[in-house]
């Protein structure tokens, strides 16, 4: 039985060069072809896909189309695979995309279309259940965890990550004390802890307050 | 009306790409593939041996680059036009894409038959 795939892809030079490839492969039934998201989506609903092969970025606006929708193809064709394909190895779009576990999913740099039995191994494999992910994307995410993981805010306590989030959003002890249910005591006591793993050295409360609160808006941007 | 096809010589490195141009003009009656290429040195000796009217060209490729390879195809044979097709954005083009005889540069993104055919119409020489 031939793999029913689905394939969503706005370039049309890349949707043509992977429809050819696609097209001349018997153990491959190409069941619709997509350009963008909410034709996918359709075609999700009525083309009984075994494999989903998608662009990350499509109209209507250019970002996360392709994640979303692998989303939307676990909640109603859970068996299903998808391949995503990508540009650029981008960690965060990664995480999304495997955040629910990384059975049946793919995640390939267009750079690896030219080899046409990496495609059709990955669709092969992600219609089995299987996994893979391109190394390149490996890579990235071990660089982003590991800067995770330098970063003085990865020695913060969740708790203590929730009351810096707070006041980075302008919220005073008090009110801080009000959102988490705690004393405002314990929320002094947290700031203290925070300061000191922040390596922030004794001075002015506001002067430290702030720097906390730089640090923190640093990693999120 | 043109009778002929546009004879076009596709350079790129990646098979795939060379594939999908291939696949994109198949469905283009005013334009032909009549040859590929994977490197810059080939793309010259291709031109020089087809004679094409368009050369379809990546910017970057093993040896010389599509950018010094445009230079020398349009310094050899000023009949054959060249458009440079890549991954760059606009604004991070390498030195000497604007410079190099190339008569327009497309996004591989960008890249459909009514963008390719509207620039042949500006651009090439009646």
């Amino acid at each position: 039985m031939p793999i029913r795939v689905i394939l969503a892809e706005d370039s049309y030079l890349v949707r043509e060069g992977v429809r050819r490839l696609l097209e001349s492969e018997p153990a491959i039934d190409l069941v619709a072809v997509c350009e963008d998201y909410d034709s996918l989506l359709v075609a999700i609903a009525s083309a009984e896909p075994d494999v989903v092969l998608t662009d990350i970025r499509m109209p209507p606006t250019g970002t996360d189309e392709g994640v979303r929708a692998a989303e939307r193809l676990r909640e109603v064709r859970p068996a299903a695979g998808v391949v995503l394909l990508s540009q650029y190895a981008d960690p965060a779009y990664a995480l999304a995309f495997l955040q629910h576990g990384t059975q049946g999913r793919a995640y390939l740099l267009k750079e690896r279309l030219s080899d046409l039995d990496q495609l059709l191994a990955a669709i092969r494999v992600v219609a089995g259940g299987g996994s893979v992910i391109d190394p390149k994307v490996v890579e990235t995410l071990v660089a982003a965890r590991s800067l995770a993981t330098q970063s003085p805010l990865s020695r913060l306590t969740p708790r203590e990550h929730e009351v810096l989030s707070l006041i980075a959003q302008g919220n005073s002890n008090a009110a801080v004390a009000d959102r988490l249910v705690l004393s405002e005591r314990a929320v002094e006591k947290h700031i203290n802890s925070i300061f000191a793993k922040l390596d922030l050295p004794e001075a002015r409360d506001a002067h430290r307050r702030v720097k906390a609160v730089l640090l923190f808006l640093a990693e999120q941007s | 009306m043109p009778t002929r096809p546009v004879a076009v010589l596709i350079v790129d490195d990646q098979a795939f790409f060379r594939s999908a141009a291939q696949a994109v003009l198949a469905v283009m009656p005013g334009f032909a593939a009549v040859g590929e290429a994977c490197s810059g040195e080939e793309a010259v000796a291709r031109v020089e041996e087809l004679a094409p009217e368009l050369v379809l060209m990546d910017i970057h490729l093993p040896g010389i680059s599509g950018i010094e390879a445009t230079r020398r195809i349009r310094s050899a044979h000023p009949g054959t036009e060249v458009m440079l097709l890549s991954t760059y954005r606009a604004e991070d083009l390498p030195g000497g894409a604007r410079e190099c005889g190339a008569i327009a540069y497309l996004h591989k993104e960008d890249f459909e038959p009514e963008v390719l055919e509207r620039i042949w119409a500006e651009r090439a020489p009646s």
